[in-house]
């Protein structure tokens, strides 16, 4: 009961107070903007052609009138809230009148599967090498995987992965420049196939950033953790090495790499916006991207909802996960 | 076992790509189409709003789709500037004081359900667009609460529309330039359940040759197949010839991507790109090309201009008419549309654009008025400005560069343009009251560094490099010009408000039918709107309007020409009076027309418009490019 009192509920009571400031500040920023999604839909729809002035006017009071736009802040503040809690986010102003989830739903899933993918591998590849590196820092195998990640490290990721695009769609042209699979969407080998061959090439781009981040990061604390007396006492002790990396090394630098794994993960519905335009690949970072230009509001605001959810839980499930990974946590 | 361990990982990052692209043909188009029977063309930007094709709605997606899909009364070619009947078979016909037009019908054509096409869709379509203000397509909804009483199917291939106040340019809303009013297949539409504002057309019924088949959720693609019955669609009555079976259109990105695509036989034309993604494109696609076979390349004659715009208010030095001609007279034309532009778009003096059918019209017309124009310098010396040598000036660069030049320089590079003078400019500033500091630098009659705040967006490739150009040049003359590249929304929110000196939009002054009414009804002085507020919810035209010019006699041109048919020969004489007073006054520099590496590969497609074959415009994600697809005939 002390530990529901005194470490859950504050945390609980937190996540909520986060989200209900970060959603209430995103709700506001956009429109202070000078970008107005009516005139930027105005701007649209009148660039390609010429229109009556008069017609064009009584266009744009069409619209202020559509998008829901007419009243006061506070008004569409308690309008907003009271959608939100029904689950509706609106419709979208650049794509009106279709729905701000079903265009969140279009792309989200890419983005999930190409960053979560990406994360998970980097963090264990970049763990378990780093690991392995600092525990065996004199290997030549050590040596060259830090020469090449110090190496790759410091290279900016669109640089990165513009090298990759030229050298595997046009030097070497085994990869599609453009899309996330072929075909209608199914559970059969040929589209899951061609999902796997779309997303090889962002996700190796993203794969390769961030194992070089984590390899340091893991290199450093592994390299700290081999000079601890538990760890000298246990090889003194002939305890296999395999079980000192693991159990004795590992575990015990886990703390921040847990909390790195979290926060990543939560900042996954952001999106990967330089993926993406990079690559072609679908995904929410681009579509936030155009509603930012575009000023509209919803699809900003189902966006930026998702991220702070996302990271606002990832930031609870890790407060909530430090007790049963570290057991000094608990003792505290 | 640790030596296992890394010989396994370093085998599975050179195995698994190798794995994955073997288990797939290493090609990256996204549908499952034989390449032969399907042409591939470069979507102009990622569709917002993926599978929804009720194209009528607020904002519904235009590009591509209206080509493929839509019909409309009448289509004017903007490389000919001549009018191609559409779903009507003649002209439009007016009374005599424009209260009413008729349409007579094509009687030959069906949708791509069998259903043939009468009077009753026509009437139909109208009558709901004008009901229906949730399908704000383009505006019609509003122009026909404006414009129409009634219309009425006389016969089955007639219509008549009574009007509501003299029209004499009604039919624009059905003539394309970009588009014209998308005709609704009644027999569909009026089975619709529900509110059309939300319908999304799942399974569309379209008088267009093309149906569309398939698309990518997020956007990036769509794919459409010829209808059965092709030959009953109007770009299959007009041009007889079959097209392709298949037309993806698709979204690579930036011009390397493009250039790319095109080199793997991933993309069949592409609608533009810089000049260096160009050039690579030719390096790496030997079955490429663009409108000309060699120099200048580029297709010249999209019908629009673009502008060095001064703000009056920002900067009210530029009310004074001395120094709007001195940075006219600063700038090196030749240089600009040589070393920054790469010799590859047309010069212009004028804010119309110097195509075959606009030149005939406006600039050729002009030609011994532009050689006579003579300005004031300020004390009372009077000066000729223009020079109509340019051209073979550009010629004369183009031969150094070990080019040939495909025809006479006038119709490779356009007319002239105004010396390169700035000895002149000089005279013309300092008798505005400005003076050199002991630097060379320009000081305004206050004794302030006279200071340029120029912006474009980089986005916009010409514009931004025509702004380099003049940032250059200015600055040389010893003016203070701050050039900023900046995102597109932030350039346009700062045009729209005021927060510039300089900015570089594109105007147009008249349609291909060289009709100058609708393009400039927007710059009526009426809709002028002070510094500090947004120019937009005025509804003058936003890139004119963000100059803040107040010159009621623009005004008196615009209403002339208002109250004249647009083919009456008064309309051209008006408007002609109209431009030789807007270039007097120079109020902004045009320099160059529009041109787009308009670039496509011959490796699976042929026929397409050329410069040896001027036919048609090659401007495929207009509605009138669905002629230039319809056109095309497979290599093999």
């Amino acid at each position: 009961m002390t530990l529901l009192r005194q470490y859950i509920l504050p945390r609980i009571v937190q996540w909520f107070v986060v989200i209900f400031v970060g959603i209430s500040v995103t709700f506001l920023i956009p429109r202070l903007s000078p970008v107005n999604p009516v005139d930027q839909a105005m701007g649209r729809l009148t660039s390609f052609q010429t229109m009556d002035p008069e017609a064009t006017l009584q266009m744009r009071e069409t619209l202020l009138d559509l998008y829901g736009l007419d009243g006061s802040i506070i008004d569409q503040y308690l309008n907003f809230w009271g959608r939100l809690i029904q689950g509706d986010l609106g419709p979208s102003f650049q794509s009106f009148p279709t729905p701000v989830t079903e265009i969140i739903g279009a792309g989200i899933w890419w983005t999930i599967g190409l960053l979560g993918t990406a994360i998970l591998i980097s963090w264990v590849l970049g763990v378990v090498l780093g690991s392995l590196a600092g525990y065996f820092p004199q290997m030549w195998w050590s040596k060259f995987l830090e020469r090449v990640v110090i190496t790759v490290y410091p290279v900016p990721y669109y640089i990165l992965a513009f090298v990759l695009l030229m050298l595997l769609t046009y030097y070497w042209p085994v990869f599609p420049l453009v899309g996330g699979s072929r075909g209608d969407p199914s559970f059969t080998w040929e589209f899951i196939s061609s999902v796997l061959y779309f997303g090889f090439l962002p996700a190796l781009s993203l794969v390769i950033g961030g194992t070089a981040f984590r390899f340091i990061m893991a290199k450093a604390l592994a390299s700290t953790e081999i000079t601890s007396d538990y760890v000298q006492y246990a090889e003194l002790a002939a305890v296999p090495k395999r079980k000192i990396l693991f159990f004795y090394i590992i575990r015990n630098t886990m703390l921040p790499q847990v909390t790195d794994l979290a926060l990543s993960l939560g900042t996954i519905f952001e999106g990967a916006l330089i993926t993406e335009v990079v690559f072609g690949y679908p995904g929410v970072g681009y579509t936030l991207y155009n509603a930012i230009n575009s000023g509209d509001y919803n699809i900003i605001m189902g966006i930026t909802l998702l991220s702070i959810v996302g990271i606002a839980t990832a930031s609870l499930l890790v407060d909530l996960i430090y007790p049963l990974l570290d057991p000094r946590v608990r003792l505290r | 076992m640790y030596r296992k361990l890394v010989f396994l990982f370093v085998l599975a990052l050179f195995a698994v790509p190798t794995f994955v692209s073997v288990a797939q043909e290493p090609q990256g188009l996204p549908v499952d189409v034989p390449r032969e029977e399907m042409f591939v063309v470069d979507q102009i930007f990622r569709y917002g709003v993926a599978g929804n094709y009720n194209i009528w709605q607020t904002a519904g997606t235009t590009p591509h789709r209206h080509a493929m899909m839509d019909e409309t009364l009448w289509y004017v070619d903007q490389e000919t500037g001549e009018r191609i009947y559409g779903a009507a078979i003649s002209d439009p016909m007016y009374n005599d004081d424009f209260t009413q037009m008729t349409v007579e019908l094509r009687d030959n054509l069906e949708w791509s359900d069998g259903v043939p096409f009468t009077a009753a869709d026509v009437v139909y379509t109208v009558e709901t667009l004008k009901a229906t203000p949730e399908l704000g397509q383009s505006g019609w909804h509003a122009q026909f609460n404006q414009f129409v009483d009634s219309v009425e199917a006389t016969d089955d291939y007639t219509v008549v529309f009574n009007l509501l106040e003299s029209n004499p340019r009604f039919h624009n809303i059905f003539e394309t330039r970009w588009n014209g009013m998308y005709i609704m297949p009644k027999h569909v539409v009026e089975n619709v359940e529900g509110d059309l504002g939300t319908w999304t057309n799942p399974d569309p019924v379209v008088l267009g040759a093309y149906l569309p088949t398939q698309y990518d959720p997020n956007g990036f693609w769509e794919l459409y197949e010829r209808r059965d019955n092709w030959e009953t669609s109007v770009a299959g009555t007009v041009i007889g010839n079959p097209g392709p079976q298949y037309v993806l259109t698709i979204f690579y990105g930036d011009s390397s991507r493009k250039a790319i695509a095109m080199s793997r036989g991933e993309l069949d034309v592409y609608f533009d790109a810089d000049i260096e993604a160009f050039e690579t494109t030719l390096d790496t696609t030997p079955t490429a090309r663009s409108w000309y076979a060699d120099f200048p390349w580029a297709y010249p004659n999209e019908v629009s201009t673009r502008q060095l715009a001064f703000n009056y208010e920002t900067q009210p030095l530029f009310q004074d008419i001395k120094v709007r001609w001195a940075l006219a007279l600063a700038l090196n034309i030749v240089e600009l549309q040589t070393e920054y532009i790469g010799g590859v778009a047309k010069v212009t003096p004028l804010p119309v654009p110097a195509t075959p059918s606009l030149t005939a019209i406006y600039l050729d017309p002009m030609q011994e008025w532009f050689e006579n124009l003579e300005i004031d310098l300020g004390d009372g010396t009077m000066y000729k400005p223009y020079d109509s040598t340019v051209p073979d000036q550009i010629a004369a660069w183009a031969e150094e560069q070990g080019y040939t030049v495909p025809g006479e320089p006038a119709e490779v590079f356009g007319p002239g343009w105004w010396k390169f003078d700035p000895e002149t400019a000089e005279i013309l500033l300092t008798n505005a009251g400005f003076s050199r500091d002991g630097g060379g630098n320009w000081l305004t009659p206050d004794g302030e560094p006279f200071t340029i705040d120029l912006q474009s967006p980089p986005d916009e490739n010409d514009a931004f490099r025509m702004a380099n150009a003049a940032a250059d040049m200015w600055s040389d003359f010893g003016i203070d010009v701050n050039l900023s590249g900046l995102e597109r929304a932030v350039w346009e929110q700062n045009y729209f408000v005021g927060q510039v000196d300089v900015y570089t939009p594109w105007m147009n002054f008249a349609l291909a039918s060289g009709d100058s009414w609708p393009e400039v009804r927007g710059d009526h002085p009426k809709y002028y709107v002070p510094n500090g507020e947004d120019v937009r919810p005025a509804g003058g035209n936003a890139f004119f309007q963000g100059q803040r010019l107040q010159d009621p006699q623009i005004g008196e041109y615009i209403d002339a020409m208002a109250a004249v048919a647009p083919d009456d020969p008064a309309n051209f004489e008006t408007a002609t009076e109209f431009f030789k007073y807007w270039t007097e006054n120079m109020y902004a520099i045009t320099a160059i027309s529009f041109k787009k590496f308009v670039t496509w590969d011959e490796r699976y497609w042929t026929g397409f418009p050329t410069a040896e074959n001027p036919d048609l415009m090659p401007l495929y994600w207009f509605q009138g490019g669905k002629f230039a697809i319809q056109s095309l005939t497979p290599v093999s």
